[in-house]
This record gives structure tokens, C-alpha cells and sequence, in this order.
């Protein structure tokens, strides 16, 4: 927390009846990837436009880089954002316009703004459609010059919402690797997405918003190792005889192979001398995915 | 701010050089409307009338009315049609903050607002045979003109940025600009945006009379004025709009 570049504290927001947000907190870190996961209308968005400055928080505030965004806009040149449901770019200018005109508006100058738009274009693929209108090019590429316009400024604070949303399998791997790499350069990123193996795929750290409230934050690792809980996976090459199978079940071993054992390590020995000489084919530790963590805790929330 | 302004006055010139239909469009429309209006003139005052050194006033201001007219719209439908295909919320996120970004976006749109206007001047000129040379210092009037221009063309972008669908009421209202434009220089009149920039304007236009210092101090104050209520009213939209959620699509 000590060191976050984005942090958000105590955040409600209500349209009306709804109350969309309420006492949300998050903290972006250098170099991690916190997926925002939530059912829709869960306050995905809503808390995305809030830190992002584009909605004024009934209460709570925002720090980018220790500054409010909301009393001091150039703030703003810290952060970039791909906003779902927006085309992000004109349409009616080149990417290369588009990348020129947005990187000055966050505050570049025109010539550096220019020597960067070139350098995104030709490390995203792009530079060869970089002097067609963008109404002209494809979903897959609009969608990746919506990254890069949020790239321009070179921000440290990345919030990317459903950034890969309608891409073919190809270019969806290449921004997840590109979501890697600029991690690894430092960056911290906020991704929201409704594809629970990218989030799983990219995130350091999770947060489920459900019904406007965070119900969960926690290192990825830590949250899959958790769910999954002490659950071994056993694999055997061939069926073992009737008495192995019989002190098998007495130790609690479920499922016809592969076997399932629910028990902690030590337990995991008498399994295995249950079955010794027997050739083994695969011991794992069972493994929970984002999926099942997802439906878990927003079905008990 | 100097790149801002150029980065927005290059793409003002791309949109001129990609679109030049808009342009034309504007030419046609505008020269046309005036053209009409010209030839009722003239129907109505018979066959042998000679309108003499007030047609130039005239043309000179519908002209003005149109400088005028962009200055009071474009800000509107550039909101309107931003929120429609959604780069609005990007242009927010400007450390600039939205209100620098669009004065120099207004900024930038004059030099293109002129060669329109300096079209439909050429077209005019050549259909109805006026002629125009008029002092350079009625520059200083028609700038004062363009500053509350401006303020009303803020305070109508207020309203775009939180009701969305405002184009009835522009096109509506675009001809109360006619009266203001029209409006005698004198109090109370020179209390009302335009009116005491416009009338010095006319007046040295129609009647050469010369440029009063105290009458150009009195427009710029004016338009200085209704240019501040106009920044304060949409700076109070931009919180509405950021309170209640607008600034996304319609």
C-alpha cells in the first residue's frame, strides 16, 4: 500500500435507488495486474469511471500518484484507460493521427508524440494500416489502437476494461503478453474482464466486486491455492486390484482414476504405500481456476 | 498549450482536406439562404431598386451572423456528436482538463471558420454584385462579437454535455442570434450578448462612422462578460456531468 501509484479508499457512489458502489478500496502497485472481476451491474464500470475522474464519488477519494485527479487534472497525465463500450478514437482520423492527437493531449509534444505513435504502431503490428482512416480497419485493430491511445503518454497507471473483447485468438494473446510485458516494465494495471482465463492468465492479484461492495482482494496464487484446499489427484497406469482399491476407499480415496484423495500431505503417504508397487502415472495437488472461485464467492456473497 | 493548439488546428485542416463536402455543404447552404433572402429584397423593392452602400452593410452582417453562428454551435454539436460515437470520455481524461482543451479547440476552429466565411463572402460578392472594403479595424468590434459568441456558444455546450440532444433547440435558437446581431447599440440593449459589438460594427460599416474607443471598450467588456458566464455555466455542467454520470453516450 506503502508504495501504490493508484489508491482508492471508502468509495460510494449512487444513482438514485441504486447504490452502485459503496465503501469500495483498491490499490494498484508497480508492476501487478489486479483483475476486477464482478458480474454485470456488479460496479465494474462504475468504480473504473470513478477512478479514472470521469464520476465524482459521493464519497471516498482518489490518489494517482499521491494527487486527487479530481482537484488536480494534470494527475491525469499519470494514467491511461481503454473504457469499454467507447471507441476510444476518432474514426474518422489514422491511427497515426489518432495516437498524435491523443498524446498531445495528454501533455506530449508534438515531435515526441510522433517519434512514439510510430514506435506503438510498429511494435503492435499496426504501422503498415497506420495512414488508413480507422473506420476502415477492423475490430481486432481499432480495439488494439483504443490500447495504445491509452498508451501514448507512456502512464504508469493502466485501466484496461475488456481490453481484449471481441478479438480473434491471435491478437488476444499478443495484448495479453503485451499486459505482461508492461508489467514487467513497472506499470500497474486495473484489468476488468468477463474472460476468467485471462484474468487468471495475466492477474497478480484478484478483487470480486459483487452488488457494488469488494468482497474479496487477494493475491492470485494464494486464492487459487486456498480454494483448491488440500486435494490430491491421483493417476495409476493401469486399474488396481480389487484388495488395493479396497484399502484405497477405506482411506477415503473417491473417483474411478483418475482418484481424488481429500487430506493433507502426510495423509497423501498411506495412499501411496496403500498403493505401492503399483506404477503411478501423475500425483497432483488438485488445482481450483478462477471460474470456480468466481462462482463461489459471488454465489455466497 | 502552444502544441495543443496546433495539434487542433491540424486536425481541423485533416478533417477540411478528408471531408471537403462539409465545407462546400456550408458554402452552399449558407450562400443560398442569404441569396433568397436577397432576391425577396429585391422582388419586394421592384424591379428598379438600387439597395446602394446597404446591401454591403447587410452582407457584411449575415456574414458576421455566421462567424457568429459557429461560434455559438460548434462546441454543442462537437459534444453532441462525441458523446454519440464515444471519444468524449477520452477527451475528459485530458490533464489539460475539458474547459483549456475546448477554448483551443474554438481557437483552432476559427481559421477554418474563416475560410468558410470568406467563401460564402466570395460567392455572395459575385452573386448579388456587392462589394466589400471595409476598414481593417472593424476586425476589433467583430472579435468582441466573437468573444460573447463564444460565452453563449459555453453556455449552450453546457446544456449539450448534460440533456445530449439539443440540436432543435440550436437550430432555433440560432435565430435569436438575427436579433441580437440586429439589436440597437444603445442601454438597454447593450446590456444583451452581441448587441453593442454588432451595432458598433454596422455602424462603421453602414454609416462609416469612425471606431469609438469607449463604444469598442464597452463591446469587449461585453463579450469578455458573457464569455465568463458562459465558462462558469459549463464548468458547473462539467460537475453535474461528472456527479451524475453523463458524460458516456446518450
Amino acid at each position: 500500500m506503502e508504495n501504490a501509484l493508484l489508491e482508492a479508499h471508502g468509495l460510494h457512489k449512487r444513482f438514485g435507488a441504486l447504490e452502485a458502489v459503496r465503501n469500495v478500496s483498491l490499490s494498484l502497485r508497480p508492476g501487478e495486474v489486479l483483475a476486477f472481476l464482478g458480474k454485470n451491474g456488479a460496479g465494474k464500470t462504475t468504480t473504473v469511471k470513478i477512478l479514472s475522474s470521469l464520476l465524482l464519488p459521493d464519497r471516498g477519494e482518489v490518489r494517482l500518484l499521491g494527487k486527487d485527479p479530481f482537484k488536480d487534472p494534470w494527475a491525469l497525465r499519470h494514467l491511461g484507460a481503454v473504457l469499454e463500450g467507447n471507441r476510444n478514437v476518432y474514426w474518422r482520423l489514422t491511427p497515426l493521427e489518432n495516437l498524435v492527437y491523443f498524446g498531445v493531449a495528454r501533455g506530449l509534444c508534438l515531435a515526441s508524440a510522433r517519434k512514439r505513435a510510430l514506435a506503438l504502431l510498429e511494435e503492435y503490428g499496426l504501422l503498415e494500416k497506420a495512414q488508413v482512416e480507422v473506420r476502415h480497419l477492423s475490430r481486432g485493430m481499432q480495439q488494439k489502437l483504443a490500447l495504445l491511445q491509452a498508451l501514448i503518454h507512456d502512464p504508469e497507471v493502466l485501466l484496461l476494461d475488456e481490453p481484449t473483447l471481441g478479438l480473434d485468438v491471435e491478437t488476444a494473446l499478443l495484448v495479453q503478453e503485451k499486459v505482461r510485458a508492461l508489467a514487467r516494465a513497472g506499470k500497474a494495471l486495473l484489468l476488468t474482464t468477463h474472460q476468467l482465463e485471462v484474468a487468471e492468465a495475466l492477474a497478480d492479484r484478484v478483487a470480486i466486486i459483487h452488488r457494488g461492495e469488494v468482497v474479496l482482494v487477494e493475491d492470485k496464487e494464494r486464492l487459487l491455492a486456498r480454494f483448491a484446499g488440500n486435494h490430491y489427484v491421483l493417476e495409476l497406469e493401469s486399474s488396481p486390484p480389487p484388495a488395493v482399491l479396497a484399502r484405497l476407499r477405506a482411506l477415503g480415496v473417491e473417483g474411478e482414476g483418475p482418484f481424488l484423495f481429500r487430506g493433507d500431505g502426510e495423509a497423501l503417504w498411506q495412499v501411496l504405500e496403500a498403493l505401492r508397487p503399483l506404477p503411478l502415472r501423475r500425483v497432483a495437488r488438485a488445482e481450483a481456476d478462477l471460474l470456480e472461485v468466481f462462482l463461489k464467492v459471488v454465489g455466497h456473497a | 498549450m502552444l502544441e495543443l493548439f496546433l495539434v487542433e488546428f491540424w486536425r481541423n485542416l485533416l478533417s477540411l482536406r478528408r471531408y471537403p463536402m462539409e465545407l462546400l455543404g456550408g458554402v452552399v447552404t449558407l450562400s443560398l439562404i442569404f441569396y433568397l433572402l436577397f432576391l425577396g429584397a429585391r422582388f419586394l423593392a421592384g424591379p428598379g431598386a438600387e439597395f446602394g452602400g446597404r446591401l454591403e452593410a447587410v452582407l457584411v452582417g449575415y456574414l458576421l451572423w455566421t462567424f457568429t453562428l459557429f461560434a455559438y454551435n460548434s462546441l454543442s454539436f462537437g459534444l453532441m456528436e462525441e458523446s454519440q460515437t464515444g471519444t468524449l470520455e477520452q477527451v475528459f481524461l485530458t490533464p489539460y482538463g475539458p474547459i483549456p482543451l475546448f477554448l483551443v479547440r474554438n481557437l483552432a476552429g476559427l481559421f477554418t471558420q474563416g475560410i468558410l466565411v470568406f467563401l460564402i463572402a466570395l460567392v455572395l460578392m459575385a452573386l448579388t454584385g456587392a462589394r466589400l472594403s471595409f476598414a481593417p479595424l472593424v476586425v476589433l468590434p467583430f472579435l468582441a462579437v466573437l468573444l460573447g459568441g463564444y460565452g453563449l456558444g459555453f453556455a449552450m455546450g453546457a446544456l449539450a454535455l448534460l440533456y445530449k440532444r439539443i440540436g432543435q433547440l440550436l437550430g432555433l435558437s440560432q435565430f435569436l442570434l438575427l436579433f441580437l446581431l440586429q439589436a440597437p447599440g444603445g442601454f438597454p440593449f447593450s446590456l444583451l450578448p452581441l448587441a453593442p459589438g454588432a451595432a458598433l460594427a454596422r455602424g462603421m460599416l453602414a454609416e462609416g462612422a469612425p471606431l469609438e474607443a469607449k463604444a469598442l471598450l464597452l463591446a469587449f467588456l461585453n463579450g469578455l462578460l458573457y464569455l465568463a458566464l458562459g465558462l462558469f455555466l459549463f464548468r458547473k455542467a462539467v460537475g453535474r456531468a461528472k456527479r451524475l454520470g453523463l458524460l458516456h453516450g446518450y
